[in-house]
Protein backbone atom coordinates (compact mmCIF):
# COMPACT_ATOMS: atom_id res chain seq x y z
CA UNK A 1 0.00 0.00 0.00
CA UNK A 2 1.26 3.24 -0.64
CA UNK A 3 1.82 6.30 1.97
CA UNK A 4 -0.94 8.44 1.53
CA UNK A 5 1.02 11.37 3.48
CA UNK A 6 3.55 12.30 1.18
CA UNK A 7 5.80 15.24 2.21
CA UNK A 8 7.36 16.90 -1.03
CA UNK A 9 7.01 20.46 0.39
CA UNK A 10 8.88 19.46 3.28
CA UNK A 11 12.26 17.87 1.98
CA UNK A 12 14.43 20.69 1.06
CA UNK A 13 13.75 22.11 4.14
CA UNK A 14 14.27 18.51 5.70
CA UNK A 15 17.50 18.85 3.68
CA UNK A 16 18.60 21.94 4.76
CA UNK A 17 17.79 20.94 8.61
CA UNK A 18 15.00 23.48 8.59
CA UNK A 19 12.36 21.97 10.40
CA UNK A 20 10.66 21.65 13.26
CA UNK A 21 11.07 18.76 15.65
CA UNK A 22 7.63 17.79 14.70
CA UNK A 23 7.80 18.42 10.53
CA UNK A 24 11.37 16.60 10.93
CA UNK A 25 9.65 13.97 12.59
CA UNK A 26 7.04 13.32 10.43
CA UNK A 27 9.17 13.38 7.31
CA UNK A 28 11.45 10.79 8.76
CA UNK A 29 8.55 8.37 9.31
CA UNK A 30 7.20 8.84 5.70
CA UNK A 31 10.99 8.61 3.86
CA UNK A 32 11.20 4.95 5.49
CA UNK A 33 8.32 3.86 3.88
CA UNK A 34 8.99 5.69 0.82
CA UNK A 35 11.18 5.53 -2.01
CA UNK A 36 10.14 7.95 -4.05
CA UNK A 37 10.35 10.70 -1.72
CA UNK A 38 13.59 9.51 -0.41
CA UNK A 39 14.86 9.68 -3.98
CA UNK A 40 13.49 13.36 -3.73
CA UNK A 41 15.81 13.97 -0.80
CA UNK A 42 18.88 12.55 -1.98
CA UNK A 43 18.38 15.15 -5.11
CA UNK A 44 18.03 18.11 -2.59
CA UNK A 45 20.67 16.95 0.03
CA UNK A 46 22.92 17.04 -3.66
CA UNK A 47 22.36 20.66 -3.38
CA UNK A 48 23.04 21.14 0.43
CA UNK A 49 26.35 19.34 -0.21
CA UNK A 50 27.46 21.85 -2.56
CA UNK A 51 26.30 25.48 -1.04
CA UNK A 52 29.68 25.19 0.63
CA UNK A 53 31.51 26.53 -2.88
CA UNK A 54 29.24 29.86 -1.97
CA UNK A 55 30.67 30.60 1.07
CA UNK A 56 32.59 33.53 1.14
CA UNK A 57 36.57 32.40 2.15
CA UNK A 58 38.36 34.46 4.72
CA UNK A 59 41.85 34.30 5.38
CA UNK A 60 42.46 32.76 9.04
CA UNK A 61 45.19 34.41 11.54
CA UNK A 62 48.87 32.38 10.24
CA UNK A 63 49.57 31.16 13.92
CA UNK A 64 45.97 29.49 14.05
CA UNK A 65 48.11 26.36 11.35
CA UNK A 66 50.67 26.04 13.94
CA UNK A 67 48.49 26.24 17.29
CA UNK A 68 46.43 23.26 15.83
CA UNK A 69 49.03 21.16 14.57
CA UNK A 70 50.26 21.87 18.37
CA UNK A 71 47.60 20.88 19.26
CA UNK A 72 47.38 17.29 17.87
CA UNK A 73 51.22 16.49 18.45
CA UNK A 74 50.16 17.53 22.58
CA UNK A 75 47.04 15.55 22.37
CA UNK A 76 48.59 12.42 21.33
CA UNK A 77 51.26 12.27 24.00
CA UNK A 78 49.24 12.09 27.56
CA UNK A 79 46.99 9.43 26.02
CA UNK A 80 49.78 7.64 24.84
CA UNK A 81 51.45 7.77 28.56
CA UNK A 82 48.37 7.03 30.27
CA UNK A 83 47.70 3.84 27.86
CA UNK A 84 50.72 2.16 28.94
CA UNK A 85 50.24 2.42 32.03
CA UNK A 86 48.86 -1.09 34.15
CA UNK A 87 44.82 -0.77 35.13
CA UNK A 88 46.20 -0.34 38.55
CA UNK A 89 48.49 2.15 38.60
CA UNK A 90 45.94 4.27 36.28
CA UNK A 91 43.23 3.22 39.48
CA UNK A 92 45.77 4.43 41.77
CA UNK A 93 46.40 7.59 40.16
CA UNK A 94 43.08 8.57 40.26
CA UNK A 95 42.59 7.84 43.50
CA UNK A 96 45.37 9.37 44.59
CA UNK A 97 43.42 13.30 42.75
CA UNK A 98 41.00 13.54 45.32
CA UNK A 99 39.81 10.53 47.25
CA UNK A 100 38.93 10.69 50.88
CA UNK A 101 41.27 9.29 53.67
CA UNK A 102 38.55 6.28 54.02
CA UNK A 103 38.90 5.50 50.21
CA UNK A 104 42.37 4.76 50.97
CA UNK A 105 41.74 1.94 53.98
CA UNK A 106 39.06 0.43 51.70
CA UNK A 107 41.52 0.40 48.59
CA UNK A 108 44.02 -1.27 50.79
CA UNK A 109 41.60 -3.80 51.99
CA UNK A 110 40.55 -4.45 48.01
CA UNK A 111 43.74 -5.00 47.10
CA UNK A 112 45.00 -7.63 49.81
CA UNK A 113 41.75 -9.63 49.19
CA UNK A 114 41.75 -9.47 45.57
CA UNK A 115 45.49 -9.87 45.01
CA UNK A 116 45.12 -12.75 42.89
CA UNK A 117 42.53 -11.35 40.41
CA UNK A 118 44.44 -7.36 40.13
CA UNK A 119 47.29 -10.09 39.06
CA UNK A 120 45.40 -11.25 36.14
CA UNK A 121 43.82 -8.23 35.63
CA UNK A 122 47.57 -6.97 34.93
CA UNK A 123 48.35 -9.63 32.68
CA UNK A 124 44.98 -8.68 30.37
CA UNK A 125 45.64 -5.44 30.16
CA UNK A 126 49.37 -5.44 29.11
CA UNK A 127 47.80 -7.77 26.07
CA UNK A 128 45.27 -5.01 25.74
CA UNK A 129 47.88 -2.48 25.40
CA UNK A 130 49.92 -4.31 22.96
CA UNK A 131 47.45 -4.46 20.85
CA UNK A 132 46.13 -0.61 21.13
CA UNK A 133 49.79 0.32 19.93
CA UNK A 134 50.02 3.63 18.34
CA UNK A 135 49.81 4.01 14.19
CA UNK A 136 53.05 2.21 12.90
CA UNK A 137 54.27 4.35 9.68
CA UNK A 138 57.04 2.27 6.96
CA UNK A 139 59.15 4.54 5.10
CA UNK A 140 60.22 2.76 1.81
CA UNK A 141 63.14 4.27 -0.31
CA UNK A 142 63.86 3.88 -3.68
CA UNK A 143 66.17 0.62 -5.67
CA UNK A 144 68.59 1.58 -8.21
CA UNK A 145 65.76 1.09 -10.16
CA UNK A 146 63.99 3.71 -8.76
CA UNK A 147 66.59 5.99 -6.82
CA UNK A 148 64.59 8.92 -6.45
CA UNK A 149 61.28 7.46 -5.08
CA UNK A 150 59.81 7.51 -2.05
CA UNK A 151 57.27 5.72 -0.07
CA UNK A 152 54.94 5.66 3.36
CA UNK A 153 52.98 2.65 4.57
CA UNK A 154 50.63 3.64 7.34
CA UNK A 155 48.87 1.28 9.19
CA UNK A 156 45.04 1.85 10.30
CA UNK A 157 43.91 1.05 13.83
CA UNK A 158 42.57 -2.51 13.52
CA UNK A 159 46.11 -3.59 11.87
CA UNK A 160 44.50 -5.14 8.95
CA UNK A 161 43.90 -1.74 6.76
CA UNK A 162 46.95 0.61 5.52
CA UNK A 163 47.46 3.22 2.96
CA UNK A 164 50.60 3.69 1.12
CA UNK A 165 51.52 6.62 -0.54
CA UNK A 166 54.30 6.63 -3.16
CA UNK A 167 56.27 9.91 -4.82
CA UNK A 168 58.67 10.12 -7.79
CA UNK A 169 58.01 6.82 -9.14
CA UNK A 170 58.25 5.90 -13.01
CA UNK A 171 55.54 6.12 -14.80
CA UNK A 172 55.00 2.89 -16.25
CA UNK A 173 53.07 1.66 -20.14
CA UNK A 174 49.03 0.78 -19.79
CA UNK A 175 50.31 -3.00 -19.81
CA UNK A 176 52.47 -2.60 -16.21
CA UNK A 177 51.24 -1.69 -12.72
CA UNK A 178 53.06 -1.24 -9.43
CA UNK A 179 52.07 -3.88 -7.01
CA UNK A 180 53.02 -4.07 -3.31
CA UNK A 181 54.33 -7.13 -1.71
CA UNK A 182 53.74 -8.10 2.46
CA UNK A 183 56.59 -9.96 3.01
CA UNK A 184 56.78 -12.84 6.43
CA UNK A 185 59.28 -15.80 6.66
CA UNK A 186 60.13 -15.70 2.99
CA UNK A 187 56.76 -15.70 1.95
CA UNK A 188 55.04 -12.69 -0.09
CA UNK A 189 51.26 -11.79 0.09
CA UNK A 190 49.89 -9.33 -2.40
CA UNK A 191 48.54 -6.00 -0.79
CA UNK A 192 47.46 -4.88 -4.17
CA UNK A 193 48.36 -2.82 -7.42
CA UNK A 194 48.15 0.82 -8.35
CA UNK A 195 49.16 3.11 -10.87
CA UNK A 196 50.98 6.40 -10.31
CA UNK A 197 50.60 10.04 -11.83
CA UNK A 198 52.46 11.51 -14.56
CA UNK A 199 54.16 13.12 -11.98
CA UNK A 200 55.03 10.02 -10.15
CA UNK A 201 52.45 9.96 -7.26
CA UNK A 202 50.48 7.23 -6.35
CA UNK A 203 48.04 5.86 -3.17
CA UNK A 204 46.84 2.26 -2.51
CA UNK A 205 44.59 1.58 0.24
CA UNK A 206 46.13 -1.56 1.57
CA UNK A 207 43.42 -4.59 2.58
CA UNK A 208 45.59 -7.42 4.20
CA UNK A 209 44.86 -10.91 5.25
CA UNK A 210 45.96 -10.47 8.42
CA UNK A 211 47.35 -7.61 10.49
CA UNK A 212 49.82 -5.53 8.50
CA UNK A 213 52.20 -5.35 11.44
CA UNK A 214 52.81 -8.88 11.78
CA UNK A 215 54.82 -8.52 8.57
CA UNK A 216 58.38 -8.24 8.67
CA UNK A 217 58.83 -6.00 5.28
CA UNK A 218 57.44 -4.47 2.43
CA UNK A 219 58.14 -4.21 -1.26
CA UNK A 220 57.32 -2.64 -4.81
CA UNK A 221 57.77 -4.30 -8.07
CA UNK A 222 56.81 -3.66 -11.89
CA UNK A 223 54.12 -6.16 -12.94
CA UNK A 224 51.74 -6.89 -15.63
CA UNK A 225 48.95 -5.01 -15.64
CA UNK A 226 46.22 -6.42 -13.22
CA UNK A 227 48.97 -7.90 -10.71
CA UNK A 228 50.39 -11.57 -10.37
CA UNK A 229 51.03 -14.46 -8.26
CA UNK A 230 54.42 -13.48 -6.85
CA UNK A 231 57.02 -11.28 -7.68
CA UNK A 232 58.55 -11.33 -11.15
CA UNK A 233 59.43 -8.19 -12.18
CA UNK A 234 62.18 -5.32 -11.02
CA UNK A 235 61.67 -4.53 -7.51
CA UNK A 236 61.47 -0.84 -7.66
CA UNK A 237 61.26 0.13 -3.44
CA UNK A 238 61.29 -1.33 -0.14
CA UNK A 239 60.91 -1.46 3.48
CA UNK A 240 61.48 -2.80 6.72
CA UNK A 241 59.28 -2.96 9.73
CA UNK B 1 57.08 13.90 0.71
CA UNK B 2 55.15 16.30 -1.40
CA UNK B 3 51.70 16.35 0.49
CA UNK B 4 50.24 18.50 -2.16
CA UNK B 5 50.18 15.48 -5.04
CA UNK B 6 47.79 13.58 -3.05
CA UNK B 7 44.31 13.47 -3.38
CA UNK B 8 41.90 14.74 -0.34
CA UNK B 9 40.93 10.94 0.22
CA UNK B 10 44.15 10.00 0.89
CA UNK B 11 45.12 12.84 2.43
CA UNK B 12 41.83 11.68 5.31
CA UNK B 13 43.60 7.99 5.09
CA UNK B 14 46.89 9.06 6.17
CA UNK B 15 45.44 11.36 8.86
CA UNK B 16 43.46 8.23 10.07
CA UNK B 17 46.94 6.88 10.60
CA UNK B 18 48.23 9.84 12.76
CA UNK B 19 50.38 11.55 9.57
CA UNK B 20 49.99 15.36 10.81
CA UNK B 21 51.87 16.72 7.78
CA UNK B 22 48.50 15.43 5.85
CA UNK B 23 46.55 17.40 8.38
CA UNK B 24 48.55 20.11 7.76
CA UNK B 25 48.04 19.95 4.53
CA UNK B 26 44.38 19.32 4.79
CA UNK B 27 44.45 22.84 6.40
CA UNK B 28 46.56 24.60 3.59
CA UNK B 29 43.47 23.36 1.28
CA UNK B 30 40.83 24.38 3.50
CA UNK B 31 41.40 26.61 6.54
CA UNK B 32 39.57 29.53 4.18
CA UNK B 33 36.49 27.53 3.75
CA UNK B 34 35.96 26.53 7.49
CA UNK B 35 37.08 29.91 8.95
CA UNK B 36 34.81 31.74 6.55
CA UNK B 37 32.00 29.17 7.16
CA UNK B 38 32.96 30.34 10.79
CA UNK B 39 33.45 33.80 10.87
CA UNK B 40 29.86 34.17 7.97
CA UNK B 41 27.91 32.31 10.50
CA UNK B 42 29.00 34.19 13.74
CA UNK B 43 30.11 37.53 12.59
CA UNK B 44 33.16 37.77 15.24
CA UNK B 45 37.08 36.72 14.38
CA UNK B 46 37.91 35.41 17.67
CA UNK B 47 34.87 32.55 17.59
CA UNK B 48 35.67 32.09 14.11
CA UNK B 49 39.30 30.76 15.01
CA UNK B 50 38.10 28.68 18.06
CA UNK B 51 35.60 26.63 15.69
CA UNK B 52 38.28 26.30 12.97
CA UNK B 53 40.81 25.04 15.51
CA UNK B 54 37.94 22.98 16.85
CA UNK B 55 37.13 21.50 13.25
CA UNK B 56 40.61 20.18 12.82
CA UNK B 57 40.70 18.56 15.75
CA UNK B 58 37.52 16.76 14.89
CA UNK B 59 39.17 15.95 11.66
CA UNK B 60 41.97 14.77 13.29
CA UNK B 61 40.20 12.51 15.72
CA UNK B 62 36.95 11.59 13.26
CA UNK B 63 39.41 10.95 10.11
CA UNK B 64 38.48 6.87 10.11
CA UNK B 65 34.96 7.51 10.44
CA UNK B 66 35.05 9.16 6.40
CA UNK B 67 33.62 7.22 4.07
CA UNK B 68 34.01 7.76 0.59
CA UNK B 69 30.43 6.95 -0.59
CA UNK B 70 28.79 9.64 1.48
CA UNK B 71 30.30 12.29 -0.87
CA UNK B 72 33.83 14.43 -1.19
CA UNK B 73 35.98 15.20 1.60
CA UNK B 74 35.17 18.99 1.13
CA UNK B 75 31.70 18.48 1.39
CA UNK B 76 32.92 16.29 4.63
CA UNK B 77 34.74 19.13 5.70
CA UNK B 78 32.25 22.04 5.11
CA UNK B 79 29.28 19.84 6.83
CA UNK B 80 31.24 19.42 10.07
CA UNK B 81 32.49 23.30 9.88
CA UNK B 82 28.48 24.49 9.61
CA UNK B 83 27.31 21.61 12.40
CA UNK B 84 29.89 23.29 14.57
CA UNK B 85 29.62 27.16 13.97
CA UNK B 86 25.83 26.53 13.89
CA UNK B 87 26.31 24.71 17.83
CA UNK B 88 28.61 27.90 18.46
CA UNK B 89 25.84 30.19 17.08
CA UNK B 90 23.10 28.73 19.00
CA UNK B 91 25.19 28.99 22.37
CA UNK B 92 25.81 32.49 21.52
CA UNK B 93 22.55 33.46 20.89
CA UNK B 94 21.37 32.07 24.51
CA UNK B 95 23.57 34.22 25.91
CA UNK B 96 22.11 37.20 24.09
CA UNK B 97 18.71 36.33 24.99
CA UNK B 98 16.33 38.75 23.59
CA UNK B 99 18.51 40.68 21.41
CA UNK B 100 17.66 40.65 18.07
CA UNK B 101 19.80 40.77 14.90
CA UNK B 102 19.80 43.47 12.63
CA UNK B 103 19.51 42.76 8.94
CA UNK B 104 23.16 44.20 8.05
CA UNK B 105 24.26 41.27 10.22
CA UNK B 106 22.74 38.82 7.83
CA UNK B 107 25.18 36.01 6.45
CA UNK B 108 25.86 36.01 3.14
CA UNK B 109 26.53 34.02 0.42
CA UNK B 110 29.62 35.10 -0.96
CA UNK B 111 28.25 36.94 -4.65
CA UNK B 112 29.98 35.63 -8.47
CA UNK B 113 31.49 38.53 -8.54
CA UNK B 114 33.38 39.41 -5.76
CA UNK B 115 36.99 40.07 -5.39
CA UNK B 116 37.68 37.18 -3.74
CA UNK B 117 37.15 35.60 -7.31
CA UNK B 118 40.48 34.64 -8.96
CA UNK B 119 41.37 34.45 -12.71
CA UNK B 120 38.42 33.03 -14.86
CA UNK B 121 40.36 29.71 -15.54
CA UNK B 122 38.08 26.93 -16.16
CA UNK B 123 38.49 25.61 -12.29
CA UNK B 124 37.05 28.89 -10.85
CA UNK B 125 34.16 28.93 -13.25
CA UNK B 126 33.06 25.14 -12.55
CA UNK B 127 33.32 26.54 -8.94
CA UNK B 128 31.14 29.58 -9.28
CA UNK B 129 28.79 27.88 -10.38
CA UNK B 130 26.86 27.27 -7.30
CA UNK B 131 27.52 31.18 -6.47
CA UNK B 132 25.90 32.03 -10.01
CA UNK B 133 23.10 29.85 -9.45
CA UNK B 134 22.32 31.18 -5.91
CA UNK B 135 21.88 34.74 -7.21
CA UNK B 136 19.85 33.84 -9.99
CA UNK B 137 17.51 33.53 -6.87
CA UNK B 138 15.21 36.33 -5.66
CA UNK B 139 17.18 38.23 -2.68
CA UNK B 140 14.79 37.27 -0.49
CA UNK B 141 14.99 33.48 -0.85
CA UNK B 142 18.87 33.66 -0.84
CA UNK B 143 18.58 35.65 2.52
CA UNK B 144 16.25 33.12 4.02
CA UNK B 145 18.12 30.23 2.62
CA UNK B 146 21.48 31.73 3.97
CA UNK B 147 20.05 31.68 7.81
CA UNK B 148 19.01 28.51 7.53
CA UNK B 149 22.41 27.12 6.39
CA UNK B 150 24.82 29.24 7.78
CA UNK B 151 22.73 29.72 11.31
CA UNK B 152 21.10 26.44 11.36
CA UNK B 153 17.58 29.00 11.82
CA UNK B 154 14.61 27.07 11.23
CA UNK B 155 11.77 28.32 9.01
CA UNK B 156 10.25 29.75 12.49
CA UNK B 157 13.61 30.93 13.80
CA UNK B 158 14.36 32.56 10.29
CA UNK B 159 10.82 34.23 9.95
CA UNK B 160 11.22 35.84 13.34
CA UNK B 161 15.01 37.25 12.04
CA UNK B 162 13.89 38.50 8.76
CA UNK B 163 10.42 39.71 10.31
CA UNK B 164 8.19 37.76 7.94
CA UNK B 165 5.16 35.76 7.89
CA UNK B 166 6.13 32.24 8.45
CA UNK B 167 4.52 30.84 5.70
CA UNK B 168 6.32 33.33 3.34
CA UNK B 169 9.83 31.89 4.71
CA UNK B 170 8.59 28.43 4.13
CA UNK B 171 7.34 29.11 0.55
CA UNK B 172 10.90 30.99 0.06
CA UNK B 173 13.24 28.27 1.32
CA UNK B 174 11.31 25.68 -0.47
CA UNK B 175 10.93 27.64 -4.03
CA UNK B 176 14.87 28.19 -3.19
CA UNK B 177 16.15 24.90 -3.33
CA UNK B 178 13.38 23.72 -6.08
CA UNK B 179 14.92 26.84 -8.19
CA UNK B 180 18.51 25.83 -7.08
CA UNK B 181 18.26 22.05 -7.56
CA UNK B 182 16.19 22.84 -11.36
CA UNK B 183 19.47 25.11 -12.33
CA UNK B 184 22.52 22.70 -10.65
CA UNK B 185 20.88 19.44 -11.44
CA UNK B 186 20.15 20.83 -15.36
CA UNK B 187 23.78 21.62 -15.61
CA UNK B 188 24.86 18.83 -14.74
CA UNK B 189 22.81 16.74 -17.25
CA UNK B 190 23.92 19.05 -20.04
CA UNK B 191 27.25 19.29 -19.56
Amino acid sequence: MLPTNHVMDLIPGYALDCLNEEEKQQVAEHLSQCSSCQKELDSYQRIVDQLHEAVPPAEPPPELKHKILLGVQLKRTPEKADEAKPAWQRFWTRLQSGAPVWAYASFALVVILAASNIWMMQRVNRLETTSQAEFRVVSLTGTDKAPNSTGLLVMGHDGNMGTLVVDSLPTLDETQQYQLWLIKDGQRTSGGVFSVSKDGYGALAISAPQPLKEFAAFGITIEPAGGSPGPTGDKVMGGKL
Amino acid sequence: MDYKKFDDETLIRLIAGSQSDALGELYDRYSRLVFGMARNALGDQGLAEEITQDVFMRIWNKASTYQAVQGKVVSWIAGIARNRAIDVFRHQKSLLDGNSLSLEELPLFDPPDSLNVEKEIESKLKERRVQQALFQLPKEQRDALALAYFRGYTHEEAAEALGQPLGTVKTRIRLGMQKLREILEDEKTSA
